[in-house]
């Protein structure tokens, strides 16, 4: 983990307050596993407002264009509050510390590949951040995958163009109906348990909270193996704070808050207690 | 070749070591009680060494689970937390924590935390018998459990009782308490703790704060109530250290919103012997270490042979 100052390369305005910003930091993008966070500074000097950094999932790792080693990284930021408002008006070529990349990723190994047939990656809106780097080292371990991604309208399935080059399986919901299929996106993924539950299956899920809890139920009933990537707001990203925990069981049925920042951002969707709904 | 010689021989970097019940600082800069971690969180992110001391999270014989979140919110140039005193207990502490961080060179401060006096003395007892450890400070100012913690912290004369009971079961460790602003005056806690003979007293712990989400008409925090900490609340924080300081005549550590070496020099110059920086580790994580570099220069360019002659040099208006 390093603490850098990076440059602002570029800010795309995706529409929906989305937006994807590029930061120049080929340290720290040499480093990514997928799942992985950093802390980003949302504005320029230390001491203003904001005070706190905020932690963003690397999307992508953005890489030189002649030569291809890792130059940058890209993060998926949404407008949501103070924080992220301010960021989404950073112009290139400004300066923002950034901490990371850190956390627990996704577990994503060399053995996969013999004992996972298919994995399900599942993304509602803005939860599609941590599955691109996953789809590719998922890829690269030739494990074939699909993916379900979900949003209240068309204009919320942002950067699907990135998944869409990826040539793999994709099913779009909306709530309008304005894309793909009309309803929520664990409509979609029931149908895909059950028409493969005799097959080797990962389920990968990122997105509100209601929608990752609907997923680990079907990952249960489905006797599958699924892993979440939970957000929260953090103070230090380091483990020290313990601001950013999450109610957790373990196999004594024994209650624990574990640290988002560093036991997580991924953790077994069985380790969560679900019924704790966050405010 | 020969100028450079005695340029060296006459150069003489400032001392800035302090000195707290005994206990060497090799300068006056630590961190504050739960906003630093175990100390080991930030290794690989500043030296260790460079500055006095850590004081450690909040430490109870057994693990405390803490409160259920949402814990933290961000505020203007602050934040409010409602930990609740989540921590490994202080036999994890000892057993897997204490071993790392005695390889650094840094004074270690533990921060006790008890329902009950009973539970304050127990963890006093076990740590007093851990080598590696500087000193306790006694934690009876934390806004965000129901029960203890702050209830000490309510009238003077519980302060004095809990400090007196503490300071006897840590028969070798100097003993600090560490104190709360959430009082009408803070002098009549001050003198408690000296009375009660405590070794020195940290001033000060969070101010009780609120906030509220207006959508959801919600609390922003589980707890309802949080601690605000942060650069909000310095200019509070100095003016009690420097109340404190004129009250009673054991060290006072400053701690309340410091982010900088200036701010560290106000409370230095109002009267602390040390101080602690908190929050502003979270956003710069090695900001200590900065800090601690920063008075060095501050002696080194105002010609200060010894920091100490800075401490309490506040020139008042007559």
């Amino acid at each position: 983990m390093l603490d850098k100052k990076v440059k602002v390369k570029d800010i795309r305005d995706l529409g929906e307050r989305n937006y994807l910003l590029t930061v120049n930091t080929p340290e720290q993008a040499r480093l990514v596993r997928p799942g992985q966070f950093i802390m980003l500074k949302c504005v320029e000097k230390v001491d203003e407002n904001p005070i706190l950094r905020r932690p963003f999932t690397i999307f992508n790792i953005h890489r030189n264009k002649r030569s291809g080693k890792p130059a940058g990284l890209e993060l998926l930021v949404k407008d949501v509050g103070v924080g992220t408002r301010k960021l989404t008006q950073v112009r290139p070529g400004q300066m923002l510390d950034c901490l990371g990349p850190q956390g627990r990723g996704f577990q994503v190994s060399a053995e996969m590949r013999n004992r996972t047939e298919l994995a399900c990656l599942v993304a509602g809106g803005v939860g599609i951040a941590p599955l691109y780097l996953l789809a590719q080292s998922l890829l690269v371990q030739n494990v074939k995958l699909i993916l379900f991604y979900g949003g209240a309208r068309v204009a919320d399935l942002v950067l699907r163009e990135y998944f869409e080059r990826l040539g793999i399986e994709i099913v779009y919901t909306t709530e309008d109906g304005s894309f793909g299929e009309r309803g929520v996106v664990t409509q979609p993924v029931v149908r895909f348990l059950t028409a493969n539950n005799r097959r080797n299956i990962r389920v990968y899920a990122c997105g509100p909270w209601g929608m990752m809890k609907a997923v680990h139920k079907l990952s249960v009933e489905a006797n599958v193996q699924c892993e979440v990537s939970l957000e929260a707001r953090m103070g230090c990203s380091l483990g020290a704070c313990l601001g950013c925990v999450v109610q957790t069981r373990d196999h004594l049925g024994e209650e624990h808050y574990l640290r988002v920042c560093q036991d997580g951002p991924v953790m077994s969707s069985r380790l969560i207690d679900w019924d704790t709904v966050p405010l | 070749m020969k100028e450079t010689s005695t340029e060296k021989e006459t150069y003489k970097a400032p001392r800035t070591a302090v000195e707290i019940a005994g206990v060497r600082f090799k300068n006056p800069v630590l961190t504050a009680s739960g906003t630093f971690g175990y100390g080991l969180e930030f290794a690989n992110l500043m030296d260790l060494n460079s500055i006095g001391g850590i004081v450690v999270k909040g430490l109870s014989m057994t693990p405390i689970k803490g409160n259920s979140p949402p814990r933290i919110y961000e505020t203007a140039s602050g934040m409010l937390n409602a930990i609740g005193w989540q921590n490994i207990g202080a036999t994890e502490f000892v057993a897997k924590k204490l071993p790392a961080l005695r390889n650094y060179n840094t004074n270690i401060i533990v921060n006790i935390v008890g329902f009950e006096l009973d539970d304050y003395l127990e963890v006093t007892r076990f740590l007093n018998d851990c080598p590696g450890i500087s000193a306790l400070e006694l934690n009876i100012s934390c806004p965000n459990v129901k029960k203890g913690g702050f209830h000490f912290n309510k009238n003077p004369k519980d302060t004095f009782t809990i400090t007196a009971e503490t300071k006897k079961a840590s028969r070798r460790l100097p003993l600090w308490v560490k104190l709360s602003p959430n009082v009408t005056d803070i002098r009549e806690f001050a003198t408690a703790c000296q009375d009660a003979g405590a070794d020195a007293i940290s001033v000060i712990n969070t101010f009780v704060g609120m906030a509220i989400d207006v959508e959801k008409r919600r609390p922003r925090l589980r707890f309802l109530t949080g601690g605000l900490s942060g650069p909000a609340i310095k200019p509070m924080a100095l003016r009690m250290v420097w109340e404190a300081c004129r009250t009673v005549k054991i060290p006072v550590i400053g701690v309340g919103g410091i982010a900088s070496a200036e701010d560290a020099l106000e409370f230095l110059i109002a009267g602390a012997r040390a101080v602690q920086i908190g929050t502003a580790n979270f956003y710069q994580p090695d900001v200590s270490q900065r800090v601690a570099l920063g008075l060095q220069e501050y002696c080194r360019s105002h010609k200060i042979d010894d920091i100490n002659e800075i401490i309490g040099s506040l020139r008042t208006y007559e």
